[in-house]
C-alpha cells in the first residue's frame, strides 16, 4: 500500500486497520446496473443573480440589461452530472472518486433511484439501497423507532424488522442509547447506526456515501465484512469516498468523476494512481497560487 | 429506474408500504409534541385555547357568533377543532416532501407515502381531541340560557364524519404537497388562503346568517369545509340550524371521494420529480 503517497489525502483513516486488506476477488455475474448517458439537472433557488461574478467591472445598467426578466429570486439550473455511462455486474464493488463537487453523491443517488435523471435512464436488476452520511431518518425520535422506520422504508415488513432488531442493535454497538431520541447522539454513533439499517436488508445493491469515514476501527472492520458478504451474495457494492486507502482495501473497479463527467473507468489500482497524480498536481497549483 | 410507475404498479407499492404509513404517522404525530414539559398534552391544549380565544373575540366580544346560533360555545369549538385538523393537513401536507428531503433522498418508496401518513398524523392527534370537544360541547349545555346537550346516538355520526374528512384532507394534501415541492413559492400563501377558507366556511359564526339571501350564499355552503363543519354539527349540537341531512352526507361522501383521487392522480403524475429540486 502507498501510504507515504496518500498521506495527506487520507486523513481520516488510520491506515494500519486496512493494512493487509485486499479486496475479495468474487465472481463476476451479470450486468446488475446499467447507467445509459445519464444527465442531472438540478433547480437551485436563492442563488445569486446569473453574471453576478463578473458584474465587477460591468456598469450598473448594463447589468440591470443583462438580468434575465421574469426571475425574481435566483433560480438557477445547475448541471450536476454531464452524460456518464457505465455497467456494473453483480458481485463487484465499484469506488467513486473525485474531488469535492465533482457529482460523486448525486450520481450515487441517481443510481439508487432517489433523484430521476433529467435524461438517460438507469437499468436495474433489483433493489438499491443508499447509506449516506447525512441520512437522518428522524433526529427527534429514538434510535429503536428509527430502526422500524428505516426497515419499513426500505421494504420489509414489521415482523422481520422486528426479527433483525437485535442484530441491527449489535452490529451498530451503540448498546442502550438506542432508546435514546437519535439528536443525543455522536456523529459515530447515527452512521454506524444508519449503516447497520441499511444494510440489515441485505439489498441488491449496497451504496454508501462517506459513511465509512465516521466509524472507529472496529466498526470499520465489521462494516468491510458486512460489505464481503453482500458481494458474496451476488450484490454489487459502492463507495463514495475521499480516502484512497478505504477505496483500495474494498473496491476491484474505481470510476473517476470530474465536474459531472466521467473520466476514467478501470481497475482500482490503475484509477487511484492517475487519480492521486491529478489530486497532487491541483495541490501543487494551489499551493503556488497561495505563494503568489 | 427513477421513472414513474403505472398506476396500479404504484398502487400495490403503496400499499405494500401500508405498515410504513402508520408507523411514520404516529412516530410524527408522537414527536410533534416531544420538546415540552407538558408533551402530548400539548395535542389537546393547543386547539382548546384556539377556541377559547375565537369564543373570547368572536362569542363574547364582537357577538358575530350568537347570530343565528343557539350554542356560541359549542357551535365554536366544534367548528375550530375541526378546521384545525384542517390546517394542520394542508400544512403538513405542504412540507410532506420540501420538509422531508432527507428521507426522501437516501432511501426509494412510492411518495405518496409522505401526504398520506402526515394526514394520518393529524388524525391521531385529533383523536384525543376530539373526546376533549365532546366534552366541553356537553359542559356548554349546563351553561344558563342554553338547552342541554345530551350525548345521544347522533354523536356516533360524528365518526364517519370525521373519517370522510380525513379522506378529504388526505387530497388535499396529495394537490399541496406536489404543488410545494414544484413551486416553493405557494408555502408562502397558504396561511393567506387558509385565513380566507375559515372565514368562508362558517368556522366561527352561522354562514346561513350572514348570507343566507345571497347568490353566493349556495356555494358557500356546499363547498366542502363548510360540508365536513356542518355534518360535525350535526352530529353533536342540537341546533335548529343543523338538522340531520342525507343531502349533506352525500357531498360529504363526494367531495372525499372526488379531491382524494383526483389529488393521488396529481400526487403520481409528479411522482418522478420529488427528490430532484
Amino acid at each position: 500500500m502507498t501510504d507515504d503517497d496518500a498521506g495527506e489525502i487520507d486523513f481520516e483513516i488510520d491506515p494500519e486497520d486496512l493494512e493487509g486488506d485486499v479486496p475479495v476477488v468474487a465472481e463476476l455475474g451479470k450486468p446488475s446496473l446499467v447507467v445509459d448517458d445519464v444527465h442531472i439537472t438540478y433547480r437551485v433557488f436563492g442563488a445569486t443573480k446569473l453574471g453576478s461574478r463578473g458584474a465587477e467591472d460591468k456598469g450598473f445598467l448594463q447589468r440591470i440589461l443583462d438580468r434575465r426578466p421574469g426571475v425574481g429570486s435566483g433560480v438557477r439550473e445547475v448541471k450536476a452530472i454531464k452524460g456518464v455511462s457505465f455497467v456494473a455486474r453483480h458481485g463487484e464493488s465499484i469506488g467513486i472518486v473525485g474531488i469535492n463537487g465533482s457529482g460523486k453523491s448525486t450520481l450515487l443517488r441517481a443510481v439508487a433511484g432517489l433523484i430521476p435523471p433529467t435524461q438517460g435512464a438507469v437499468y436495474v436488476a433489483g433493489e438499491p439501497s443508499l447509506l449516506g452520511v447525512n441520512a437522518v431518518l428522524m433526529g427527534s425520535l429514538t434510535g429503536e423507532r428509527n430502526i422500524m422506520i428505516g426497515g419499513l422504508a426500505l421494504g420489509l415488513t414489521e415482523a422481520e424488522v422486528r426479527e433483525k432488531f437485535d442484530e441491527i442493535v449489535e452490529f451498530s454497538g451503540i448498546g442502550d442509547s438506542i432508546y435514546l431520541p437519535m439528536k443525543a447522539y455522536s456523529s459515530g454513533m447515527g452512521a454506524r447506526l444508519r449503516f447497520a439499517i441499511s444494510s440489515a436488508a441485505t439489498p441488491d445493491i449496497l451504496m454508501i456515501d462517506e459513511a465509512l469515514a465516521t466509524g472507529d476501527a472496529t466498526f470499520r472492520q465489521k462494516s468491510k465484512s458486512r460489505i464481503d458478504q453482500v458481494r458474496a451474495g451476488a450484490g454489487t457494492v459502492f463507495l463514495v469516498s475521499h480516502s484512497i486507502a478505504t477505496v483500495q482495501s474494498i473496491c476491484t473497479r474505481v470510476l473517476w468523476i470530474h465536474e459531472g463527467e466521467l473520466v476514467m473507468d478501470g481497475p482500482t489500482d490503475e484509477v487511484c494512481a492517475a487519480y492521486k497524480t491529478f489530486v497532487r498536481k491541483v495541490r501543487d497549483a494551489r499551493s503556488k497560487a497561495a505563494a503568489k | 429506474m427513477g421513472l414513474r410507475p403505472p398506476l396500479t404498479e404504484y398502487v400495490r407499492q403503496l400499499w405494500k408500504r401500508r405498515a410504513f404509513i402508520r408507523v411514520l404517522a404516529t412516530s410524527k404525530a408522537y414527536a410533534k409534541n416531544q420538546n415540552s414539559y407538558l408533551g402530548q398534552f400539548w395535542a389537546v391544549l393547543t386547539p382548546t385555547l384556539n377556541a377559547l380565544v375565537y369564543i373570547l373575540i368572536f362569542g363574547v366580544i364582537l357577538g358575530v357568533g350568537k347570530t343565528g346560533v343557539e350554542n356560541t360555545v359549542g357551535f365554536i369549538v366544534v367548528g375550530t377543532f375541526l378546521y384545525h385538523f384542517f390546517t394542520g393537513s394542508v400544512n403538513g401536507g405542504a412540507r410532506a416532501i420540501r420538509g422531508n428531503m432527507n428521507l426522501v433522498r437516501s432511501v426509494h418508496f412510492p411518495r405518496a407515502v409522505m401526504p398520506i401518513s402526515v394526514v394520518m398524523a393529524e388524525l391521531a392527534t385529533l383523536g384525543p381531541a376530539l373526546l376533549v370537544m365532546c366534552a366541553i360541547v356537553w359542559i356548554s349545555g349546563l351553561m344558563p340560557g342554553v338547552d342541554t346537550v345530551v350525548p345521544d346516538w347522533s354523536w356516533l355520526s360524528l365518526i364517519p364524519a370525521i373519517l370522510l374528512f380525513w379522506v378529504f384532507n388526505t387530497g388535499i394534501a396529495f394537490f399541496m404537497a406536489r404543488w410545494v415541492a414544484i413551486t416553493p413559492d405557494i408555502q408562502n400563501v397558504i396561511p393567506f388562503v387558509l385565513r380566507f377558507v375559515m372565514y368562508g366556511s362558517g368556522v366561527i359564526f352561522s354562514l346561513e346568517s350572514f348570507v343566507g339571501d345571497h347568490p353566493a350564499g349556495v356555494i358557500l355552503e356546499y363547498q366542502p369545509i363548510a360540508v365536513f363543519l356542518y355534518l360535525g354539527r350535526s352530529a353533536l349540537l342540537e341546533e335548529p340550524a343543523f338538522p340531520p341531512d342525507a343531502g349533506m352526507w352525500l357531498w360529504g361522501l363526494g367531495w372525499a371521494l372526488s379531491f382524494a383521487i383526483v389529488g393521488f392522480l396529481v400526487f403520481w403524475r409528479g411522482e418522478e420529480r420529488y427528490g430532484r429540486d
